[in-house]
């Protein structure tokens, strides 16, 4: 069963040339932890707002848990919650409190809201402070009240946008695993990040889209395997320099050296050079961050020289 | 409105203090510089004056929830409707005036008003708190950040409640002024706060009391019209 299908939807900001999001098509399959990696800018948040009701399409149509996001919002609003990108705690109120106010909003009976308050806090880590005001907190500690506000609702899917965005690792993956609970719970959760492990770790499926577009989506693995025959990745630290490498496959300079995103066997071939040389390098296979910077710099990279 | 109105206040009364500030000020002031003969106007004035900043907060408190803390994102995206929001607010400001509201009702029944008088201040306060409140709705939904939304409910205060005639009588203003005046909805509401007191009103209360249902009525339409919960 689809969670959220969306069809051509387009949109262009009223102030804009360019479409934030340009005929978009995916689909997102209900009881899923979907992932949207795109840069800064690329439409990643347009299509979050338009999906959880805030902001009306240019065109194309959204329908969410079988509801048009349009015509249906009202009901639809119900069975979802959505926790936004950057967004700020409310003095003087405590983790306490928002999470209590975000349950008791939604219309949940105070000891319920009050049980799950408790649940969310502890879950988060957050119960030391939990009565303390949000505004002594640290940055990631506010960004934990914030998903702990969504994190136990009613709602049948939940928007993130850039849910550990300030976390530490060690935070970061505690956020994943309560995103993983609420998962094996039955919900659908439709987030975003920047961070490619993140992606790569949680994600049933996900969705790389710049400029608006899709440019690949599918499995963490399958959207490795199907835009690219890159499978392996070296990284070259010394004694080869950028056109020697050009012939074992695609180069990147990163700080100042070099990674070649290549098959197995032309990496097997500049391992066997790298040997002869006694110089340092690194073997690994590719990782998500590669096949994105790939895919986007691909895009940019077609599109400068249409210019 | 218990965590946006209450919880607020009583962590923080510095909130309730700073409605209190400036009202209070200028009726002080009002009183020392006529040894205690202008009171009443003080009085209406600082009663107008209260209910209009309760009602234009209401913007400020909307664009910062929209704007800085994206609460309001979390808001549309839930089965709260927008009328339930926008009056949850709205009441949760009127909690931290309220205490004011009360010591200003309590100095006005001191002057001698009757029950009556009373409640048709009541009235009108309430017809008032609709029309700023929407007026505040009415900006927030416009305001392009909220520095702009202080600013701005900064100069609409002033501009409604210290310059046209709500702490002095309008029959004192340049003639050619007063049509400009009487259609400042805080001109009607305290030219009717002003006859409640004893003071007589210096417009006929039934068209007073008229005018401010229709900018009530208009304040109202107007938001409905063009407030934005959903954006475009």
């Amino acid at each position: 069963m689809k969670a959220l299908q969306a069809h051509q939807l387009s949109k262009t900001y009223r102030k804009s040339k360019q479409p934030a999001l340009d005929s978009l098509d995916l689909e997102i399959d209900a009881g899923q932890i979907f992932t949207m990696l795109g840069r800064n800018g690329a439409g990643k948040t347009t299509f979050l707002r338009i999906a959880s009701t805030q902001l009306l399409p240019t065109s194309g149509t959204v329908t969410v848990l079988g509801l048009d996001a349009v015509k249906d919002a009202k009901e639809l609003r119900g069975r979802i919650a959505m926790a936004p990108q950057e967004a700020e705690t409310i003095y003087p109120l405590t983790p306490r409190d928002h999470v209590l106010l975000s349950l008791r909003m939604r219309g949940m009976e105070k000891g319920e809201a009050t049980k799950r308050a408790q649940e969310a806090l502890d879950a988060l880590e957050l119960t030391e402070v939990a009565d303390v005001n949000s505004d002594w907190l640290s940055g990631g500690l506010k960004q934990r009240v914030i998903v702990a506000m969504v994190m136990r609702t009613d709602a049948d899917l939940i928007f993130l946008d850039e849910p550990t965005i300030g976390l530490d690792p060690v935070n970061r993956r505690r956020v994943w695993d309560q995103l993983t609970r609420l998962k094996q719970s039955g919900k659908t959760i439709v987030l975003t990040t920047h961070y490619m492990d993140e992606a790569e770790a949680l994600s049933d499926s996900l969705v790389i889209i710049n400029k608006g577009k899709v440019m690949a989506s599918g499995t963490p693995r399958s959207v490795k395997a199907a835009v690219t025959s890159r499978t392996t990745r070296v990284d070259v630290f010394d004694k080869f320099n950028l056109s020697e490498l050009g012939a074992f496959g695609h180069v990147v300079t990163i700080a100042g050296r070099f990674r070649v995103l290549t098959d197995a066997e032309a990496a097997k071939r500049l391992g066997d050079e790298a040997v002869a040389r006694n110089a340092s390098i690194a073997i690994s296979p590719v990782t998500l961050d590669d096949v994105f910077v790939d895919i986007v710099g691909e895009a940019e990279r077609g599109e400068e020289n249409g210019r | 409105m218990y965590y946006l109105g209450f919880t607020p206040m009583v962590r923080n009364p510095l909130f309730m203090a700073f409605v209190f500030s400036t009202p209070f000020t200028l009726l002080f002031i009002l009183f020392v510089a006529s040894n205690g003969t202008a009171l009443p106007y003080g009085l209406a004035g600082a009663l107008t004056m209260i209910t209009t900043e309760l009602g234009l907060f209401v913007g400020t408190d909307l664009a910062t929830y929209k704007l800085q803390n994206r609460f309001q994102d979390m808001v549309v995206a839930s089965p709260v409707s927008p009328l339930i929001y926008m009056f949850g607010v709205a009441l949760s400001e009127l909690i931290f005036g309220a205490p004011a509201l009360l010591i200003l009702f309590g100095l006005i029944a001191g002057q001698g008003a009757t029950l009556g008088a009373l409640l048709s201040c009541l009235g009108v306060v309430i017809l008032l708190w609709i029309t700023t409140t929407s007026l505040g709705f009415f900006f927030s939904a416009y305001a392009p950040n909220t520095q702009n939304a202080f600013i701005i409910n900064g100069f609409i205060t002033t501009m409604l409640s210290v310059l046209p005639p709500v702490y002095y009588s309008v029959n004192v203003l340049p003639s050619f002024l007063v049509p400009l005046a009487v259609v400042i909805p805080t001109t009607e509401a305290s030219s009717l706060f002003q006859g409640a007191i004893g003071l007589g009103y210096s417009i006929e209360p039934t068209s007073g009391f008229a005018a401010l249902l229709a900018a009530t009525f208009i304040m109202l339409l107007l938001v409905s019209f063009r407030m934005k919960w959903r954006e475009t």
